[in-house]
């Protein structure tokens, strides 16, 4: 069971396609909705919680005592790599990777050491994803990595301009199409990604880089309070039903 | 609507302005041009000849439709003769004095039912109202380029534009073949704003050496699903126009760190590296 199986921890929409696709992959895959539930053993582990540094801190050094020798591939979406080995005894396994729901169609995945990060626990992580069909693209350790943090501006931006009353949703969106050709609006793709994984991203910039332009849009921080996430929940900036 | 058969106006006939007459004279209107020498005039209504010559040998348009748009393009080197249109869009160079010149002139000129539409990206359209006695007739027009082929106008309310003016413009943009989005007038509006990001905070993980121009690229093509990476994007635009527009909404928001310039891109613009329009900008073009 050590060789070609693997442990994904979460219960997001993330985690659940993580299991599909490593099924696919021919991995013998496990999912656990959080660390304590695990009743398996593997030498990779994917977590996937983006936010919330207590409960992601506990997951984390719940399998780090469990899993003393596995390599942990995390989500880095809210936290920096290096960050999340710090809450680890064994930082040298862990590699941070980031992408937004949904996983499926998208080509690359990002991944990224934490300053400690051995090869070889990339390495691993690196032919975990090609196996998934994934092309891995190693970048520098921050939160968010690169497409979802320039995407989370976005639609920080896209949040704002919506709250000071600049346009309607709607309206936003078809000009984010048909003025730059983006292939969705940012307001419906926040909707899909899920706004909590988006506010993530923003919390997590500011806290590493101490920089004020990644200050979330107030609008965006009411709605996820709320519980108005997106489509996962039925109602973002748009209704889903 | 403006009335039926009123005349569109379209001042400035550089790209912008040729694009905006081709776009109007191709929904079937009768479209004015002005610029301030018959030289402008001449080379703006050449590229729209070129441009629908192109179309024709793709077979888009036949003979006889070509000849007529031609046909409604007329042009004038005075702004007296354009008291008559229903619907004037200014598209003359981006300088605030000169286009509230333009206004104020117009506001004269026009009687109170044309509506007066300024395609500025980077100029608040109250500003340009301002200029004229009549505001609620001013409003913004903004065409995306090249106009003949984006679809989108975003539709600028003015603080004082009045609600009639915002309704007629909207349709007569929809009558022009366009979809129309309406915004307040705000800093860069709503493209040019929200997009920000897409091109400053490549930059800024470039700056910090998180990863290469290609590698950026190729991350947002490969996971975003975005059509071209910020940097091809940035040398097709020019990176002249592209840090321009950074810098103006950066000024425009009082130095708001969210919009602040990217020194890589300043740096590039100084040393003349714009973009495939020079040959070289983040990518290297051609043989120039």
């Amino acid at each position: 069971m050590a060789q070609n199986s693997v442990i994904i921890i979460g219960k997001n929409r993330l985690a659940q396609e993580m299991l599909e696709l490593s099924e696919a992959g021919g991995f013998e895959a496990r999912i656990y909705p959080d660390a304590y539930a695990v009743a398996a053993s593997s030498s990779l582990i994917i977590e996937t919680y983006a936010r919330d540094e207590a409960e992601k801190g506990e997951i984390i050094k719940r399998l780090d005592a469990q899993f003393p020798t596995s390599v942990i591939v995390t989500s880095c979406l809210g936290f920096s790599a290096t960050r999340i080995a710090s809450w680890t005894t064994r930082p040298e396994r862990v590699v941070g990777f980031a992408t937004f729901y949904p996983f499926k169609e998208k080509k690359v995945i990002e991944l990224t050491p934490g300053l400690k990060t051995q090869e070889h626990a990339l390495q691993e992580a690196e032919t975990f994803f090609r196996a998934l069909g994934k092309e891995p693209v190693r970048v520098k350790d921050a939160p968010g990595l690169i497409f979802p943090r320039i995407l989370s501006l976005i639609i920080n931006e896209a949040a704002r301009s919506l709250d000071e009353g600049v346009a309607r949703a709607e309206e936003i969106d078809v000009a984010m199409r048909l003025g730059v050709n983006y292939p969705s609006g940012p307001l419906r793709w926040g909707d899909q990604i899920g706004l909590d994984e988006v506010l993530a991203v923003l919390e997590g910039l500011r806290q590493e880089t101490g920089d004020d332009r990644y200050r979330p849009a107030p609008l965006l921080k009411k709605m996820v309070l709320t519980g108005w996430l997106g489509e996962s929940n039925g109602r973002g900036f748009y209704e889903h039903t | 609507m403006i009335e039926p058969n009123a005349k569109i106006g379209v001042l400035g006939a550089g790209t912008m302005g040729a694009g905006i007459a081709q776009v109007s004279a191709q929904a079937g209107l009768e479209t004015l041009v002005y610029d301030v020498s018959q030289e402008f005039i001449d080379k703006g209504l050449g590229r729209i000849r070129g441009f629908l010559k192109r179309s024709r040998e793709r077979g888009k348009l036949t003979a006889e439709q070509e000849e007529q748009i031609i046909a409604r393009l007329s042009s004038s080197l005075k702004l007296e003769d354009f008291g008559g249109c229903g619907l004037i869009i200014e598209a003359v160079p981006e300088k605030l004095e000169l286009k509230r010149e333009v206004f104020k002139k117009l506001d004269s000129i026009c009687g109170p039912e044309t509506l007066l539409a300024t395609n500025t990206s980077s100029f608040s359209v109250t500003a340009i109202a301002g200029a004229t006695r009549k505001p609620e007739r001013v409003l913004g027009m903004h065409f995306f380029n090249p106009p003949p082929l984006m679809a989108l106008v975003e539709v600028i309310e003015g603080d004082r534009t009045s609600a009639a003016t915002m309704d007629k413009a909207t349709s007569t943009v929809r009558e022009m073949g366009k979809t129309p989005v309406r915004a307040k007038d705000t800093p860069g509006f709503i493209v040019n704003r929200i997009a920000r990001p897409f091109y400053n905070e490549a930059l800024r993980i470039l700056g910090d050496g998180d990863a290469t121009v290609e590698t950026i690229d190729r991350i947002m093509k490969g996971a975003g699903g975005f059509p071209m990476g910020p940097f091809e994007l940035m040398d097709l635009i020019g990176n002249d126009v592209n840090f321009a527009a950074t810098e103006s909404l950066y000024l425009s928001f009082f130095h708001d760190p969210r919009f602040r310039p990217s020194p890589i891109q300043q740096r590039m613009v100084l040393a003349g590296n714009l973009g495939r329009k020079t040959g070289r900008g983040f990518y290297t073009y051609g043989a120039k």
